[in-house]
């Protein structure tokens, strides 16, 4: 399988610009590109596919400079969002199409063993309108699997999918990426299965990379508040908000580790009254149970924090108006914008 | 309180919508609409004796007129599809300087008396006039024969095909179009394989409007060609379109054979239309699959 290499790439669409973008894909990785509406995540797979004109930069596939190509001839797997089904074909002749135009004289029979894969056998003869959410995904993969890939680049997968359906299509991609080594690039507003997938991320900001790294990265540097909502940190506080409140010595404490856009605190633990030193303390505004334990949300002044009670889950749930005591894990709390590194 | 007082609200609201004065409203403004439709067309046939129309089926005079009314409307519409669906294509799909007067010239033949659209083409091709070598000199002479009935009919309906396809061709999602090129589908391919079959109901619907509005033409047919003389793809007697001659029955004052031959074609053009209708209930047509509907 190939290896796909971008080159500080950057594009125009209207009065947006996109870039430089930097990406490396070696045979079998996926990458996440993650960012709020408008960062221009589409534009960046779009510009990969070949529909907006490189500005500046390359696109290489195995050392190939193809920034140059046609969308037809780049085999790559664009399956665009609302995937991009043919409203007037089958599901059968959706798989087929891709072997209709590369005159496959096995056609026939290698979309069976394509419908047979992704279970859409008996859905065969279906428009794509009669066609559930996660079926409709299973045969838009396929079919871009029909055209035999060097890389697959989807935007928003597990768009208006149902739990289960988007746990199904998180394997298939998994299994994809392992068993025939295709590359993988995906544009997920779902962090559960962004980390599942991808073994890197780009961040997009206003067209521009903000973050680009491991996991690890990106849960120990967010960077920004959309990153640290996106990767899970419950607790995120725009540095405006925190110099509203200074006096509270929580408050004055965050604003010391905030970065210039403010502060990630991962979501601290409650401990008891009694007995054990703590550091804050504030007043139960709700408590869900939840796998992990009780979700507590504690106001402290003005900040509402999450808290987390671990598990077993108590006798009793902590009632609106107790007063909580938690500690906050100094290596848990991340500037975001730019400024001091860490708290610690 | 509040949220009682609106909850309420939304009860009588669902009420109002759903209630008998609601649907009496709906019925009679639909009702008033199609016995619009229905009572000229009831004139017609109480006017006209069974018989007569059934006379009209067996008279030859009548039958050439029907005959070369469908022969004309049809080429018509051929020459529609082959002109217009391109025009819709590039007003859906291109931006260009002077499009917008594209679009109102497009929309011209419908506004204008079509007496109008007649006396402009007759102007053309005076006698002595180089469109009038030009015509004669290609075999399409069109004063009083069936090339300038297929001529007034095309100028007056194609722009229905132009605007359907318009439509149709912008409404085609363009990530599909997108899909099928990064499947490996060139520009043409993709035009071929995905945007035409996808934007063909609505392109169809468009060509039978384009149909109905030729075949119901007289103005322009009046001033170019009043009489139909043999030649081109027309080889029998010296006749007229339908409504010419439906006109001229009425001129003389047969009311009775104007009703019954107006009954006689109207069964005609409403089989042509049920059956069409009926093609793409059943599914056999191209442009019907894929529907959400079964």
């Amino acid at each position: 399988m190939s290896e796909w290499l971008v080159e500080g790439i950057e594009a125009d669409l209207d009065a947006f610009h996109l870039g430089p973008v930097d990406l490396a894909l070696r045979s079998g990785q996926a990458v996440a590109v993650l960012g709020s509406s408008g960062a221009g995540k589409t534009t960046f797979l779009r510009t990969l596919a070949g529909f907006l004109p490189l500005q500046r930069g390359r696109l290489l596939r195995d050392g190939v400079d193809i920034s140059d190509w046609l969308p037809e001839e780049r085999s790559l797997g664009y399956v665009p969002q609302g995937l991009g089904l043919f409203p007037h074909r089958t599901v059968f002749g959706n798989v087929r199409y891709p072997m209709e135009l590369r005159g496959r004289l096995d056609a026939n029979a290698r979309t069976d063993d394509l419908l047979a894969r992704f279970r859409l056998t008996a859905l065969q003869h279906r428009h794509p309108a009669r066609l559930s959410g996660g079926e409709q995904q299973r045969v838009a993969l396929a079919r871009a699997l029909a055209a035999e890939p060097e890389l697959i680049v989807w935007d928003e997968p597990w768009q208006a999918l149902d739990v289960e359906a988007r746990r199904e299509l998180g394997v298939v991609l998994s299994d994809l990426r392992e068993e025939e080594g295709i590359p993988v690039v995906v544009v997920t507003h779902d962090p559960g299965l962004a980390f599942s997938l991808a073994d890197s991320f780009i961040v997009l900001d206003q067209g521009r990379v903000r973050l680009s790294g491991g996991p690890l990265d990106l849960l120990d540097r967010p960077s920004n508040a959309f990153v640290a909502r996106f990767v899970g940190y419950e607790n995120v506080y725009d540095r405006a908000v925190l110099e509203g409140g200074r006096d509270h010595p929580f408050t004055a404490w965050l604003l010391a580790a905030a970065g210039s856009e403010g502060v990630a605190v991962g979501t601290p633990v409650a401990v008891p009254t009694i007995g054990v030193p703590s550091t804050w303390e504030g007043v139960v505004r709700s408590a869900r149970p939840n796998p992990d334990g009780v979700r507590v949300e504690v106001a402290v002044d003005d900040l509402m924090v999450a808290v987390r009670l671990p598990r077993p889950w108590p006798a009793r749930l902590p009632a609106v108006g107790e007063r909580l005591r938690f500690n906050v894990d100094g290596d848990a709390v991340h500037p975001l914008g730019t400024g001091p590194r860490n708290a610690r | 309180m509040s949220a009682d007082v609106s909850a309420a609200r939304a009860r009588r609201g669902r009420r109002w919508r759903t209630g008998p004065f609601w649907v009496a409203l709906q019925v009679a403004l639909s009702g008033s609409l199609l016995l619009l439709f229905l009572l000229p067309i009831f004139a017609l046939f109480t006017y006209a004796p069974l018989s007569r129309i059934v006379a009209a089926a067996g008279n030859v005079q009548v039958r050439e007129a029907i005959g070369v009314t469908l022969y004309a409307s049809g080429i018509a519409v051929l020459a529609s599809a082959l002109l217009a669906i391109p025009l819709g294509y590039l007003l859906a799909r291109k931006r260009f300087f002077g499009r917008a007067v594209v679009e109102s010239i497009v929309g011209l033949p419908v506004v204008v008396p079509h007496l109008m659209v007649g006396l402009g083409l007759f102007l053309l091709v005076l006698p002595g006039s180089p469109l009038y070598s030009f015509t004669n000199a290609i075999g399409f002479p069109v004063s009083d024969t069936i090339w300038g009935v297929v001529l007034v009919m095309a100028v007056v309906s194609a722009p229905y095909t132009v605007l359907a396809s318009q439509l149709s061709f912008e409404a085609v999602d363009g990530r599909v179009l997108e899909s099928a090129r990064s499947l490996g589908a060139g520009p043409g391919t993709t035009f071929l394989t995905v945007t035409l079959p996808v934007a063909l109901r609505g392109i169809v619907a468009g060509l039978l409007l384009t149909w109905a509005r030729a075949v119901s033409e007289i103005g322009g047919i009046l001033i170019l060609a009043y009489a139909i003389y043999p030649g081109g793809p027309y080889n029998g007697p010296v006749t007229s379109t339908i409504s010419v001659y439906i006109y001229n029955l009425f001129q003389q004052g047969d009311l009775a054979d104007a009703a019954a031959v107006s009954s006689l074609f109207l069964l005609i053009a409403f089989a042509l239309f049920l059956a069409v209708r009926l093609a793409e209930r059943t599914g056999w047509v191209p442009w019907r699959r894929g529907d959400l509907t079964p």
